[in-house]
């Protein structure tokens, strides 16, 4: 398992370091524009008091940007989740059915190593690249923190980045195990960014309405703290993160424990809907 | 289940939907034999081999191979076995030693590094270059190395010499015959007829996922029809072919001349025309290939 883990956390080490560092400077320059930011609070508060409040509710419902939590979260952790999941989306759905759909899977998998073992050491590999990203991430915002003004300790700044570690996984294994139900990569990837951008939308919006907070909380960004995580995670909501992530991780490597290894030109990349209209005609 | 046997499959059923690729395949794999599997695209011959090793998994019937269940022990199986995928496909951010390193680690690093070489050498190939920029022929050596390179006791090859130059494909099949006389079984699908022929000491013929037939290589082409020109002194009637066994008489040359067909051993026409006026005897001898055809036609 551990050879397989190394050989994709090799794979990915390029994205790692692209996503990395680009949000490592975002967060460093993000930081350091800070006491800018502190010195034109008035004038910052009448600019937010303009903008509509449907525009606002997209960041976190910001009104005071001198305030370091609405600060973070309006400049960084609001809209995050949906940049960074570009990246666990992609990596999930491609993490087995990339290689599947390139024909790779076939001789790796005609070695001596069980579909678990390969399925937990890719996962594995996939978890610690997210974690390496959101470091490099949380490293960037550290570095400049003395003297930024901004009250947070580095510890503290650690914990919105656990929050989104546990979006991301969860995004990452719905993904994957999308990809091992649907048949391609690509279609994965879609239906996993559509519940993103719905689960985005939907939480945001249910600031403003109410009759959206139903939909809402059965979408993850719903438990995603953002910012607020640095006066404390809420265990709860990390938890119900990262159990869904274990249940879309469990549930996908149940169906690649079972299912065959897909080649092209094999059928078996129909939709079962699709067959049947096939069988009707 | 007999410890005779490499592969070992009963009633095997495969199917795609609606498409049915094995529909009850028998099939038995003595151990240290080059068994050439034959069929044409869609036959089913990938079909069994990926079922062989648990890549997909069988609607009915079972498999042994090595005595183990594929299904029941998948690990264990692929310990044992060096595997020639058709479709061969490898990273591309690889070099081809590098691909090799991983596949041998995938193998809890079983290969000796000297026989890679060796094979590497034997084989033309530059083991610097990078994946991406090799040729079909060169991917197709890489995947014959990491088939072989960890000695396995059974070798499945789908379609070994694809895309190998003539000079290649004989140093391959010197390579499968070398791994069978080291006590490997070699079980390997083939459009390559003449290949077969040349190697393998038992063929199988798969159509439409079912077996239609097995035998030794050369009893399977000497049991065969055979073409026989015969050429006389002075004329004869044909009728004195009536009644020898398996012959039948396809043209005459006014008695200066017959052709025949014979179906199983030669014997009797031969003792038939010891008697006759013979000046020269030509007999064609049936490639595999039309053999292969016949099942075909």
């Amino acid at each position: 398992m551990w050879t397989i883990f190394r050989h994709a956390l090799r794979r990915s080490r390029g994205q790692i370091l692209g996503w990395g560092l680009v949000l490592a400077l975002l967060g460093a320059w993000i930081i350091t524009l800070y006491p800018a930011i502190l010195s034109q609070g008035e004038q910052y508060r009448q600019l937010f008091k303009a903008y509509p409040p449907e525009m606002l509710a997209f960041f976190g419902g910001v009104t005071d940007l001198t305030e370091p939590v609405a600060y973070l979260d309006f400049v960084f952790f609001s809209y995050m989740p949906i940049v960074i999941a570009i990246y666990a989306i992609l990596a999930g759905s491609g993490l087995l059915v990339a290689d599947e759909e390139s024909g790779v899977l076939d001789l790796i998998l005609a070695h001596p190593i069980s579909r678990t073992r390969l399925y937990l050491g890719r996962f594995l590999a996939f978890a610690t690249s997210v974690l390496a990203i959101l470091a490099l991430t949380w490293l960037g915002f550290v570095v400049p923190l003395p003297g930024s003004g901004l009250d947070v300790g580095a510890g503290a700044m650690a914990l919105p980045c656990v929050s989104l570690f546990a979006v991301l996984l969860l995004f990452g294994a719905l993904a994957l195990f999308l990809s091992l139900l649907l048949p391609s990569r690509g279609a994965a990837a879609s239906v996993a960014g559509l519940v993103l951008v719905a689960s985005y939308f939907a939480s945001s919006l249910s600031r403003l309405n109410p009759d959206l907070q139903a939909l809402d909380r059965v979408l993850p960004l719903r438990y995603y703290q953002g910012a607020a995580a640095v006066n404390g995670l809420d265990w709860g909501e990390l938890g119900i993160l990262l159990g869904a992530a274990a249940l879309f991780a469990l549930l996908g490597w149940a169906l690649f424990a079972r299912r065959d290894i897909r080649v092209g030109g094999e059928a078996g990349w129909r939709l079962p809907r699709a067959r049947r209209s096939r069988a009707a005609a | 289940m007999s410890d005779e046997l490499a592969i070992e499959v009963r009633g095997l059923r495969k199917s795609y939907g609606s498409v049915r690729a094995l529909r009850g395949l028998d099939l038995e794999v003595r151990r240290e034999e080059i068994f050439g599997f034959l069929g044409p695209n869609g036959a089913g011959k990938t079909t069994t081999i990926r079922c062989l090793l648990d890549l997909i998994r069988p609607n009915g019937g079972t498999a042994r191979v090595l005595g183990i269940d594929p299904q029941a022990d998948p690990v264990a199986v692929r310990a044992r076995v060096g595997y020639l995928p058709g479709e061969l496909r490898f990273e591309e951010g690889m070099t081809v030693e590098g691909a090799l390193r991983f596949l041998n680690s995938l193998r809890g690093g079983r290969a000796d590094w000297g026989h890679v070489r060796e094979l590497t050498e034997r084989l033309g190939l530059d083991v610097k270059a990078a994946i991406k920029n090799l040729s079909k022929g060169n991917r197709q050596k890489v995947g014959i190395v990491q088939a072989l390179m960890h000695r396995p006791e059974l070798l499945m090859l789908d379609e070994p010499t694809v895309g190998l130059d003539p000079l290649m494909q004989r140093e391959v099949l010197r390579l499968v015959a070398e791994a069978r006389a080291a006590g490997a079984t070699v079980f390997f699908s083939s459009h390559n007829l003449p290949e077969v022929e040349e190697v393998a000491d038992r063929v199988g013929i798969i159509r439409s996922g079912l077996l239609v037939e097995v035998a030794e290589t050369r009893a399977l082409i000497g049991r065969a029809l055979r073409r026989v020109r015969v050429h006389f002194r002075e004329p004869v009637e044909v009728e004195v072919f009536s009644g020898v066994p398996g012959v039948a008489v396809l043209s005459e040359d006014e008695g200066l001349g017959v052709t025949l067909q014979v179906e199983g051993e030669m014997g009797p026409l031969i003792r038939r025309l010891a008697s006759l006026p013979v000046v020269s005897l030509e007999t064609e001898r049936p490639s595999l290939e039309e053999i292969f055809l016949a099942y075909y036609q």
